[in-house]
């Protein structure tokens, strides 16, 4: 059973085009020009209950500009849009209910108030009964383990913590959608890794259907079986996301750093150097070649290697050049 | 009612963490009758009465209608809407199942019962100081209707201000519209100075406006004046709050499609 549905979706922005210096400025007030925007063109998306999809694309992509759509922030310029047998921007409070969003640099969060204050709040909004949110507290406070900072001011918590708060107040009232835009933004590596974990055992305990934005390839990799990659507001690939990364992330970067400076290091075949110095060398090589490279790069005595993926934008800009739009 | 009680709630408890805020908002309402006081001391020093009013009964006004200008907070409804709608963040409202109105209206109320604490100790301090001699009406009738003028002036500011908040989804940026406002309807309210001293084709038209009964005809109840005017000071409130329950909802569905969420 499909819970999003959408056909020919498109939104297109008006917006003001400034013209440069100050005399450009004084124009505007009483001539305006403006240009139309495209940010999401023609998408036909269809999302079943309980999946965990993840929305990938470069900055301007569209990808939260589909999820204001789906969430009926904003309205769309033309085609249709089903969630849950609702037209979102009709912003019914039964719809509301249903769903929830997180916005990882928005907060619903009362900042001089504690978390507990604002569970409250949300509680009674949502209208739930006093045992499910006992319950549902009990089960996201120990999930996210977090019980000993729910009287804790918000504005005195880390953003990581602060992020796991946001988590629980959206999935107090057991949201059929779950809709996470950039959730992982700004956290470090370990408090990423843990928040990926919650968002996993979420959708498997509770069913949540979860729509997933994110730059970092480590999110979708670890959390969505299914990835559509946006790429100018259109869908250019729809599937299954290890077969996306096995087709289409095909290089590593590897920045190796030395103690004492080496002169005779002989590149790799088929590297290309995106750095050099007698100290640092950095390289991008065939995903293949990867563990022979290693070997080979020992006999230096490295103090430090890394290893880095290609960046989503490298991802997207293959996809876009080869013309393989794969739909699910 | 049960959401809006906690959005009440939560505000009230939001404004207990900032003490200094609240003393600061004490000592405003401290200085504004400090002023006046000697303002209208250096006006009543060669003669005994203005527009009808005593020093006495002048400076009654003012600690009524300093306290009432004070409690009508709903400037913060408006200032809140259009920071939140220019900065993209205006969608969290949108997003829970709440109606939109009625959550600031009750951020309004949480921040009005907060205040309305120290407001009164203010009004206490001064009349203790200077020896104020209040002038209340002696009819209970006309005291009912003069806070339920209050309480209709208060829905109507705050229904204003809410417009107000709305005409940002078409305009962007009315910072300087809602400065020149909040000037204006501190005069035409009568926080200033009473209206009984404008002329009086002046003070009949403000008499269809429903600014003239947000503050200067309740402070002038309270205090035993224009009594023949409780009655017809309701009725006039009510319409205006109708015809602007009308215009709101016609607002807000042409512009709410209007609304970008930019900044998210």
């Amino acid at each position: 059973m499909n819970v999003i549905e959408t056909k020919d979706l498109t939104k297109t922005y008006k917006r003001f085009k400034k013209k440069e210096g100050l005399r450009g400025s004084l124009e505007g007030l009483w001539k305006r020009e403006y240009e139309e925007k495209t940010a999401v063109s023609h998408m036909d998306l269809e999302i079943a209950k309980g999946e965990f999809v993840g929305l990938i694309g470069p900055n301007g992509a569209g990808k939260t500009t589909l999820i204001k759509m789906l969430t009926g922030i904003i309205a769309p310029t033309s085609g249709s849009i089903d969630v849950l047998g609702f037209y979102p921007n009709d912003l019914k409070n039964k719809f509301k209910e249903q769903y929830a969003v997180v916005m990882g640099q928005k907060s619903q969060l009362f900042f001089e108030l504690t978390v507990n204050d604002t569970l409250r709040l949300f509680k009674e909004i949502y209208g739930i009964s006093e045992q499910v949110y006992q319950k549902n507290k009990e089960f996201y406070t120990e999930l996210f383990d977090v019980k000993g900072l729910m009287d804790v001011q918000v504005r005195t918590l880390s953003l990581g913590e602060r992020m796991k708060m946001e988590l629980i107040v959206a999935l107090l009232h057991n949201p059929q959608i779950l809709f996470l835009d950039e959730p992982t933004i700004g956290l470090d590596a370990i408090a990423a890794k843990q928040m990926r974990r919650f968002l996993k055992e979420v959708n498997e305990e509770k069913g949540t259907t979860i729509l997933l934005t994110s730059h970092y390839m480590e999110d979708i990799k670890s959390l969505c079986e299914r990835s559509i990659v946006i790429n100018h507001g259109a869908k250019i690939y729809d599937g299954n996301t290890q077969e996306l990364f096995h087709k289409y992330q095909r290089n590593k970067k590897l920045t190796v750093s030395f103690e004492k400076p080496v002169d005779d290091f002989e590149m790799p075949e088929g590297a290309v150097i995106l750095e050099e110095s007698p100290m640092k060398k950095v390289f991008r090589i065939n995903l293949e070649t990867v563990n022979a490279t290693m070997h080979d790069i020992m006999r230096y005595e490295p103090i430090d290697i890394t290893i880095e993926e290609d960046e989503i934008g490298t991802v997207v800009e293959r996809i876009y050049q080869e013309g393989s739009v794969k739909h699910a | 009612m049960r959401k809006y009680r906690e959005i009440i709630r939560i505000y009230l408890k939001a404004q207990l963490a900032w003490r200094a805020d609240a003393l600061f908002n004490m000592l405003f309402v401290l200085a504004k009758i400090m002023f006046a006081y000697l303002l209208w001391g250096i006006i009543y020093d060669n003669r005994s009465e203005v527009a009808g009013f005593t020093f006495q009964g002048m400076l009654s006004y003012y600690l009524l209608s300093a306290f009432l200008s004070q409690i009508e907070m709903s400037k913060c409804i408006s200032e809140e809407m259009t920071a939140r709608i220019r900065n993209g963040t205006f969608s969290k409202y949108m997003v829970v199942p709440v109606n939109v109105q009625g959550y600031f209206m009750a951020m309004e109320m949480g921040k009005i019962l907060f205040y309305i604490g120290f407001d009164v100790i203010a009004v206490l301090i001064w009349k203790c100081l200077f020896r104020i001699q209040f002038t209340f009406t002696k009819s209970i009738m006309v005291a009912l209707c003069a806070v339920i003028i209050i309480l209709l002036g208060m829905i109507f500011m705050a229904q204003l201000n809410y417009y107000l908040g709305i005409l940002t989804l078409k305009y962007q940026e009315i910072g300087t519209f809602l400065m020149i406002k909040n000037n204006l309807a501190a005069l035409v309210t009568g926080s200033l100075v009473p209206l009984a001293l404008f002329p009086d084709a002046v003070l009949k038209i403000m008499k269809f406006l429903p600014f003239y009964y947000v503050v200067y005809l309740p402070s002038m109840l309270l205090s035993g004046k224009c009594e023949g005017e409780a009655v017809s000071g309701i009725v006039t409130l009510i319409i205006w709050c109708v015809i602007m329950e009308a215009v709101l909802s016609i607002t807000w569905k042409c512009y709410s499609k209007k609304y970008e969420g930019v900044g998210i």
